[in-house]
């Protein structure tokens, strides 16, 4: 069977489409919902293009950064979480060289040292003062985004157009200037393309059946 | 004993937990879909991302050349701090992959660390075509093969007598 499914991630629509279950091709499209904050997004993809500062682990920017003493950087929950799941063999993720929790650096960033979870959730390394309470109020910013993704998958018997064009292309026109880093697509564009594709497959599944 | 505190803790600890497995898994194929490499694909078939199904090239200049192979990856919540359950969809006769198509390779039991990611994975298992071991074999008779020259000829039989039996 032919089947296609749309599933927008970060704000990035992917159109994609099997045949017999095998995944053939993705179709990127860069769309902004109108509910985003579009200077949230900007910083979100400009965050993801700069490798530096990632956590090997999470892959998002560290938080509540430290480092080992191989240099690889991770966020303090992610590293314990790992130290945890591997009480008998503790390495680095990267490199595998041995890491303790006594032996890793905590980073503090400017601005960023009032608060230290490590003092709560996994108990942090020893060899630091005491710390105020932490402020419930600071919560990771930018860091939400990813959950808002969605997907959605269709054969094409039951094509629901009604909620397909309703949902998906409810973009409004005060689109944010797009990240350097993304081909500017016109939403004319991208319109046609969708359903040229859908065109194609409709064709496609009338030839076949 | 346990106090509320704690029973707080680890719901926390556990909801937090599957927030960074799919929010990592979405990352991945995020870098799948813009790297593009070569011979290797990954794509989720469900909307919780926990199930992928993905597809191996085998590699230039070995036995394995022009043939593709589907494999199915299955995640948790313990991800990436657990590895993926990776198994070949696609009959695949390899001294390191038995006929349910389980894969014996280090890097997805105990050699496993939370920074592998499905690429890697998918890059390793498809060397493994190429190289595999001998010294630890899943299907010993595959092994026993490996170094005829008809090798090949073996291995498409099987695939053969495999896709016969999955169709029926
Ligand atoms: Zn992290
Ligand atoms: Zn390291």
């Amino acid at each position: 069977m032919f089947d296609l499914s749309l599933s927008l991630i970060e704000g990035n629509l992917f159109l994609k489409y099997n045949h017999h279950h095998c995944c053939l091709d993705y179709h990127r499209f860069t769309i902004t919902m109108p509910n985003t904050e579009p200077e949230e997004a900007t910083r979100e993809n400009r965050e993801s293009n700069d490798g530096s500062f990632e956590c090997n682990i999470c892959l998002d920017t560290a938080k509540d950064a430290v480092v080992s003493m191989c240099g690889h950087l991770f966020c303090w929950p992610c590293l314990y979480q790992w130290l945890e799941t591997k009480p008998q063999r503790q390495v680095c993720p990267v490199c595998k060289a041995l890491i303790s929790r006594d032996k890793v650096t905590p980073i503090y960033g400017r601005g960023s040292s009032r608060r230290d979870p490590r003092d709560t959730l996994p108990p942090r390394p020893p060899g630091q003062r005491t710390e105020p309470e932490p402020h419930p109020s600071t919560s990771f910013p930018g860091f939400g985004f990813g959950d808002g993704g969605f997907h959605m998958s269709f054969g094409i018997g039951a094509f629901p157009f009604g909620y397909f064009s309703s949902t998906i292309f409810n973009f409004s026109d005060n689109r944010p200037a797009p990240s350097p880093s993304n081909p500017d697509y016109l939403e004319d564009a991208l319109l046609s393309k969708m359903f040229f594709f859908v065109a194609m497959i409709l064709l496609f599944y009338l030839l076949v059946a | 004993m346990s106090s509320t505190g704690e029973n707080r803790s680890s719901n926390s600890t556990r909801d937090s937990k599957a927030n960074i497995s799919s929010s990592r898994l979405r990352k991945e194929l995020m870098d799948l879909v813009m790297g593009r490499d070569k011979g290797i694909s990954a794509c989720p078939v469900d909307d919780t991302f926990f199930k992928w199904i993905a597809t191996i090239d085998g590699p230039n200049d070995t036995v394995y050349e022009n043939l593709k192979f589907k494999l199915s990856l299955k995640f948790t919540t313990q991800y990436p701090y657990v590895p993926p359950n990776i198994k070949f969809i696609s009959p695949c006769y390899h001294p390191n992959i038995d006929s349910s198509g389980n894969i014996c390779l280090d890097i997805l039991k105990d050699k496993w660390t939370a920074s592998y990611d499905v690429r890697s994975v998918l890059l390793s298992i498809q060397s493994l075509l190429g190289e595999p071991n001998l010294d630890d074999p899943l299907d010993p008779e595959a092994a026993a093969n490996w170094k005829k020259s008809d090798f090949k000829k073996i291995m498409l039989m099987h695939h053969a007598k495999g896709e016969k039996k999955s169709t029926q």
